[in-house]
């Protein structure tokens, strides 16, 4: 151990022991304050934060207690059902027909059923030639 | 004069196990206990916020939320496990306080470059300290005014040289000296390995020496 060292830090230490005991009464008392505030969420059982305890312990974050609550349970549940609804719309929905007969017109392979409609036979018949 | 040595600290190796996160069958901590530890730790944390961040507001900020957070949800911990758990959370929400000034400076920084800095931000704050040649750092508040006076500007000297060392030096030096804890507990809490906090320690150490030397402070 570096005696010299050691003994110049126990030196600044009591130094700032001392500063601690000059501290200004206004932020003594806004100190009590924030104490009491603090003091004022003690529970006798407070909630069980999994894994280490140590704070900032990411799996004790996310392993919160709230996260597993209902209601965002049901949140999250709802937002998958949604998601997979759209998916199956946009798969099998009327836009992909219209795509089909675009693709059709433009690479000249109509589909059966763009000569059944009428409409677009008498389209053909007054378009200019 | 020496601090009187912590109530809740208990002897070594139960600290080491809640450094290590080993959960122990030890009694809880009361209300009454809580209330005192806290009581007895809040102005040191409270000073170790100040040197961390230079705000006296956010400091008291600091300090509560350290505080909210160990009473919310580590309050039914052993005794002795408290004052570890409690240094974890504040340099933890002081560390909270750098990420989001980094986060805020980046926003900044433009507008800053803009707008020029100040003159006034190179001035050396240990400059403007003027303390008595020939002063020692050992001495007590007992004495005339004079002496009384001259103590504080030490103080105040003393405090701003610790502002002026870098982060993990400064935490490293706090907690082995002034939170007297042991190197491995220091190194549990500060998330690096043992030799790296015997090596801030010495570099704040010999900064500090340096700085007091410079104004005439025999170390």
């Amino acid at each position: 151990m570096n005696q010299p060292a050691d003994e110049l830090a126990r030196r600044i230490v009591e130094q700032l022991d001392a500063g601690v005991d000059q501290m200004d009464p206004a932020t003594r008392e806004r100190l009590v304050i924030a104490r009491e505030r603090a003091l004022g969420r003690y529970r006798e059982r407070p909630a069980p934060v999994l894994g280490m305890a140590w704070a900032g312990n990411a799996i004790a974050r996310v392993s919160a207690h709230r996260f597993y609550s209902a209601r965002n349970l049901i949140a999250v549940t709802a937002l998958v059902l949604g998601l997979a609804g759209l998916a199956i719309w946009n798969s099998f929905g009327p836009s992909n027909e219209l795509a089909d007969i675009d693709a059709g017109l433009l690479t000249d392979e109509l589909p059966i059923n763009a000569y059944l409609d009428k409409g677009f036979d008498s389209w053909l018949k007054r378009a200019p030639r | 004069m020496r601090r009187p040595a912590r109530d809740g600290a208990g002897d070594r190796s139960d600290g080491a196990c809640a450094a290590a996160g080993i959960q122990k069958a030890g009694r809880l901590a009361t209300y009454q206990e809580l209330a005192h530890f806290l009581a007895k730790v809040e102005r040191r944390a409270y000073k170790q916020a100040v040197f961390a961040v230079r705000d006296d507001h956010l400091a008291l900020d600091i300090v509560q939320d350290a505080m909210l957070k160990l009473t919310e949800k580590y309050c039914a911990r052993p005794v002795d496990e408290l004052p570890l758990l409690f240094q974890r959370i504040l340099q933890n929400t002081i560390l909270d306080f750098y990420r989001r000034q980094k986060v805020r400076s980046t926003w900044t920084q433009a507008i800053s470059s803009l707008l020029g800095k100040g003159s006034d931000e190179d001035a050396d704050p240990l400059e403007t300290l003027e303390v008595a040649e020939g002063s020692k750092l050992s001495g007590s508040l007992s004495g005339s005014p004079a002496e009384q006076a001259e103590q504080s500007q030490l103080i105040a000297f003393i405090e701003k040289a610790l502002e002026k060392l870098p982060a993990r030096q400064r935490q490293a030096f706090l907690l082995r000296y002034w939170e007297e804890l042991d190197v491995a507990e220091a190194a549990k809490i500060m998330g690096c390995s043992v030799g790296s906090v015997k090596t801030h320690c010495s570099r704040a150490t010999h900064a500090l020496s340096v700085m007091l030397g410079k104004q005439g402070i025999k170390p």
